[in-house]
């Protein structure tokens, strides 16, 4: 559905933050782009909903293809009319506005009737944020913040939903009723996703294919499960102690890796 | 007592000069974050428009605004189009120095067209002197009052109710957010000068109809600072509620203190109001909540 070609991304057209990554977003599947502070992770995102521009980034290099058609270089409005949304990182609300009002706008490019039914949905995903309705989004506890920025999103109607470290600095209860949200979504519409995250335990089991950047750079990718009992990715990712074996190779290894835990 | 009446009611309508002249700027500035130097200057050239659709046309007031307001609309229309869009992505501060110049050519071009004499201008509006509660007062200075009413009604609905209203508002809160919700930020700031603009030339044509249409008409938009910051820069209501309240001080000052404090009265309660609240009386203080 989604295809990254050799994308390369520049700040100020100096920095290189991004370098000649590819990935692949099946229709229908859940992905998961996991890497350490800095990687790439977020640039890629933002690159993929055209607001790079506004951190004076670009892409130098390679394509972004939705459905087989380039999306670089197109308006963030029409990317997002052709149903690829974002949960940015930090949840970025509109936080003088209203949870509903948050809401609503989050149906912009939507219908009226689109956006009434879409305000349903959310409720009932997030009861808890139907109660909050009419408060003021910057004064919500973090957990409701990030269902508001969730639910915000799915009023665009995504077919392609991104989400930018969902579960950070939220408690095990909320991270779980936001997954499971979005595992409902992917199941029951066949909503597409691709999930940013550190959390390398949370993301595998959620996801089916799993990509690892480290630098800019795709390190690593593989099915959830072969990353999962990947020697180096339980060492170093999901923190399980390591084997015995312990060459020179795998020192130097361990090195190189160790970056995307630090 | 009776003074006190009098000092009253021409604050307020001087007040809601300010105030109509204070929404503008903070229109603009809200939604897009630039201090507009040439909002006096808009209003100024929209009068002057206004001015000469009068005379040429000999409207009465509805109608000569029915005209008036589409015209000043494009005219915020083209000056985003022409001078600000091409500054998008520039720092701030060198997007207000082009409002700066913008302001010195705006009234190079009006004095060129319209020459230095003051004109009377009553813009259509009746005449005779109407008693409100024992004061007098001429039609056209109950219109201004009126216009400040009908508009932060009018602003508050828009802003609170419509989609295009809490959009900017959104825009304002968050813009790289508003992109990924798909409004279109730059069309937003287009719209945002347009009802600007359009503001202007209802404060610019009833402040001519209550005073004179005078070159000096964009200095209006310096005396509207007081109201600008006490409102809180970035809402709309609270600089016209704030217009009011200077309008008021201002006619208090120079009937009970002296002639020459008119002038920085507006200013001094303006110093006292940002050591007590540095985001004025109305503005939005910054929420930040991690
Ligand atoms: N606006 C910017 N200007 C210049 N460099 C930037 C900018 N934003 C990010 N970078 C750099 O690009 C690289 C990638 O940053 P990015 O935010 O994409 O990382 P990330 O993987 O999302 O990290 P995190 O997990 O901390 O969110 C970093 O080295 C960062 O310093
Ligand atoms: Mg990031």
């Amino acid at each position: 559905m989604l295809a990254l070609n050799n994308i390369q991304i520049l700040y100020d057209r100096a920095i290189e933050a991004v370098r000649d990554v590819s990935l692949e977003v099946p229709q229908g599947a859940i992905v998961a782009l996991l890497g350490s502070n800095g990687a790439g992770k977020s640039t890629i995102l933002k690159a993929i909903s055209g607001v790079l521009y506004q951190e004076d980034g670009e892409i130098m290099s390679g394509s972004i293809l939705l459905e087989g058609e380039r999306i670089s270089g197109a308006a963030p409005r029409d990317i997002v009319r052709r149903g690829l949304l974002q949960v940015p990182e930090g949840r970025a609300l509109f936080s003088t506005l209203t949870v509903e009002e948050n809401l609503v706008m989050g149906g912009f490019t939507r219908s009226r009737s689109e956006t009434a039914a879409g305000l349903e949905t959310v409720y009932g995903l997030f009861p808890r944020i139907k109660e909050r309705r009419t408060q003021i989004s910057g004064y919500l506890s973090g957990g409701e913040q990030q269902m508001v920025a969730v639910g915000r999103a799915l009023m665009g109607r995504p077919r392609l939903l991104m989400l930018d470290e969902p579960s950070l600095g939220l408690a095990p209860q909320i991270v779980e009723t936001i997954f499971e949200a979005i595992v409902k979504l992917n199941a029951e519409s066949a909503m597409t996703v691709l999930l940013v995250e550190q959390n390398a335990q949370l993301a595998l089991q959620t996801a089916s294919y799993g990509y690892i950047i480290e630098n800019g750079r795709i390190v690593l990718d593989g099915p959830a499960e072969t990353l999962r009992s990947n020697q180096d990715v339980q060492e170093f990712y999901l923190g399980f102690s390591g084997g015995e074996r312990r060459s020179m190779r795998d020192v130097k290894h361990y090195k190189r890796r160790k970056r995307w835990l630090s | 007592m009776d003074f006190l009446l009098l000092l009253l009611a021409s604050g307020l309508v001087s007040g809601a000069a300010y105030g109509l002249i204070a929404m503008g700027f903070a229109l603009i500035f809200k939604s897009t974050g630039v201090v507009n130097f040439a909002q006096g200057e808009l209003v100024m050239l929209t009068a002057y428009i206004s001015f000469t659709l009068y005379s040429t046309f000999d409207l009465s007031f509805f109608p000569l605004m029915l005209v008036t307001i589409p015209i000043s609309m494009a005219i915020g229309l083209a000056l985003e189009r022409l001078f600000i869009r091409p500054m998008l992505g520039e720092p701030i501060f060198a997007i207000v120095m082009v409002t700066v110049g913008l302001a010195v050519v705006l009234r190079g071009i009006t004095i060129m067209i319209w020459g230095p004499d003051p004109f009377n201008f009553n813009a259509g509006i009746p005449t005779e002197v109407v008693e409100l509660g024992g004061v007098p007062f001429y039609p056209a200075q109950l219109y201004l009052i009126g216009a400040l009413a009908v508009l932060t009604a009018a602003g508050w609905a828009f802003l609170r109710f419509s989609r295009m209203g809490i959009a900017m508002r959104a825009v304002a809160a968050n813009e790289t957010a508003a992109l990924l919700v798909g409004i279109s930020v730059s069309r937003i700031h287009a719209i945002a000068w347009m009802l600007s603009a359009a503001i202007a030339s209802i404060a610019g044509v009833l402040f001519a109809a209550n005073f004179k249409l005078a070159p000096d008409l964009w200095f209006q938009g310096l005396r509207s600072f007081p109201a600008v910051i006490l409102g809180g820069m970035d809402s709309v209501i609270g600089s016209a509620v704030a217009g009011l309240v200077i309008g008021v001080i201002e006619n208090l000052f120079q009937g009970y203190v002296g002639q020459g404090l008119r002038e920085i009265s507006g200013f001094i309660v303006i110093v006292i109001v940002l050591m007590v609240r540095p985001f004025g009386l109305f503005g939005s203080r910054d929420i930040e909540r991690v």
